[in-house]
């Protein structure tokens, strides 16, 4: 189980403002309050506008990696800000992220060939967000054949297969879970990104429909989570399903967590 | 920190992938097999009785008897002879009427893994199938019974009495379960009781 931790997002008003006044202890903060709850990364967006994003990504990663050493998932909506963006990182992180869109994967996977960063890739090209399982497979195999060409393993892809919002899906999450399962059916190693909260847009206590929303993701494979790593009840359904999966030998890293206080009654 | 020292905080901790290389390195280093099979054996002791403080789950107690058995496994061939691998046998079961078996279970794996050759009888046990598993193993060294309701308790001291009128010696008997009390145990001339699987595990060391 990967946990990316999604705080450090400049479309977050509080953030937006912290970087428009260049709070520094703001980020530091949010940074270490996320590495103390163990996520395996550290998402970093500036969620500004394109002339100024390098330079607001690199003010926002020195800031993370002055209060820890987990690695960093670099987060633009453009490709080549996410690529030159990679140089202020202090060890290999994840691009978050390309997709089949325009040349996205072009910009992204020679700069990544040759190193131990990893990516997520969205199922989606130039045509937008397919409807169908059939069809997000299908751009499923052009990326696949691009990371080929640049000798990018498939352990190091993170599939964001692209959950749409409950409250309009005609079928909940079955179309996801069928992608999702034929992904891991063909390559094993592969890893399923998702973000949790983007499921329950405008349904009320969004909480609850999130949590449901983990339990059966993870029970189909997505094994790469972006989510609030400070909301205690998500991680701890989140370990206990990892060890309801029977991904937990013995339980341990559901009982070191709950040891370490990332859920159950605060201590 | 000494090797022995390490062995025995790998074990309390579960380490079950680091167990055997340190058990190896400290052979290596001229360390007697049976000084090692000593300090995990007492790691063992100290876990069990974190359990019965509530310091620990369950899993926990199961992972360090994990990494205690790989431990042995590395350690038998420097053993004397299998005898002083064992500690002795222990026959287990839930008595008669009875069909609890979660915490005989844990129980039985609790004193397995304090280094003793459990036999398990299961649940339901009659009187006369402990009697006869005793006599079947002379060397038997404890028989732990287990009754989970006030409705069974009498079975268990027809069980004791059972086992005390065959006049078979040699070993000693140790109840538990959750309506047991030591005034219970001692009213009934069972030799100890234990009111969980890690205060067993220690109890039955101190009456080998």
């Amino acid at each position: 189980m990967i946990i990316i931790g999604e705080k450090i997002n400049g479309s977050i008003p509080s953030v937006a403002k912290a970087i428009a006044a260049r709070d520094a202890d703001f980020i530091r903060n949010l940074a270490k309050a996320q590495a103390e709850a163990k996520v395996d990364y550290i998402d970093v967006c500036a969620s500004v506008g394109e002339d100024v994003e390098v330079e607001t990504l690199k003010w926002m990663i020195e800031l993370v990696q002055e209060v820890t050493d987990i690695p960093i998932a670099v987060d633009s909506p453009s490709a080549r800000v996410c690529a030159e963006a990679l140089q202020f990182c202090k060890k290999p992180g994840i691009v978050n992220s390309v997709s089949m869109e325009g040349d996205k994967t072009d910009i992204v996977f020679p700069r990544i060939a040759d190193t131990n960063w990893e990516c997520i890739a969205l199922l989606c090209d130039d045509s937008g967000i397919p409807r169908t399982a059939e069809k997000r497979l299908q751009v499923f195999d052009e990326l696949m054949k691009k990371a080929k060409e640049y000798n990018i393993d498939p352990s190091r892809l993170h599939i964001d297969p692209l959950v749409e919002m409950l409250c309009t899906s005609e079928d909940g999450i079955n179309m996801i879970v069928s992608v999702i399962k034929e992904i891991k059916a063909r390559y094993p190693t592969i890893h399923v990104a998702g973000a949790i909260s983007n499921i329950s847009y405008n349904l009320p206590a969004r909480r609850l429909v999130n949590q449901a929303f983990a339990v059966l993701a993870m029970n189909a494979g997505m094994d790469s989570l972006i989510l609030d790593p400070l909301n205690r009840d998500l991680m701890g359904m989140i370990y206990a399903t990892q060890a309801l999966l029977g991904n937990d030998e013995y339980c341990m890293e559901y009982i070191g967590a709950y040891r370490a206080g990332l859920f159950g009654p605060k201590k | 920190m000494s090797k022995i020292q390490e062995i025995k905080t790998a074990v309390e901790t579960g380490k079950t992938k680091l167990i055997a290389g340190l058990v190896q390195e400290a052979l290596d280093a001229g360390e007697q097999a049976n000084d090692i099979l000593a300090a995990m054996i007492d790691a063992m002791g100290v876990v069990g009785d974190k359990f019965s403080k509530g310091e620990i789950f369950v899993p926990e107690m199961l992972i360090a008897g994990k990494a205690m058995q790989k431990g042995i496994d590395v350690l038998k061939p420097h053993l004397a002879g299998e005898a002083s691998v064992s500690l002795g046998k222990c026959i287990i079961g839930t008595v008669a009427g009875d069909l609890h078996d979660i915490g005989k279970n844990l129980v039985a794996l609790m004193i397995e893994s304090t280094g003793f050759e459990v036999i398990d009888l299961g649940v339901d046990v009659p009187a006369n199938k402990f009697v006869e598993t005793i006599k079947a193993n002379p060397d038997v060294k404890v028989v732990a019974l287990s009754a989970l309701l006030t409705t069974t308790m009498p079975a268990m001291k027809d069980t004791v009495a059972a086992i005390r009128e065959s006049g078979l010696t040699g070993f000693k008997i140790i109840v538990g379960g959750a309506p047991i009390t030591q005034e219970f145990a001692d009213s009934i001339g069972a030799d100890a009781y234990a009111p969980d699987a890690g205060s067993a595990a220690v109890k039955v060391k101190t009456l080998v």
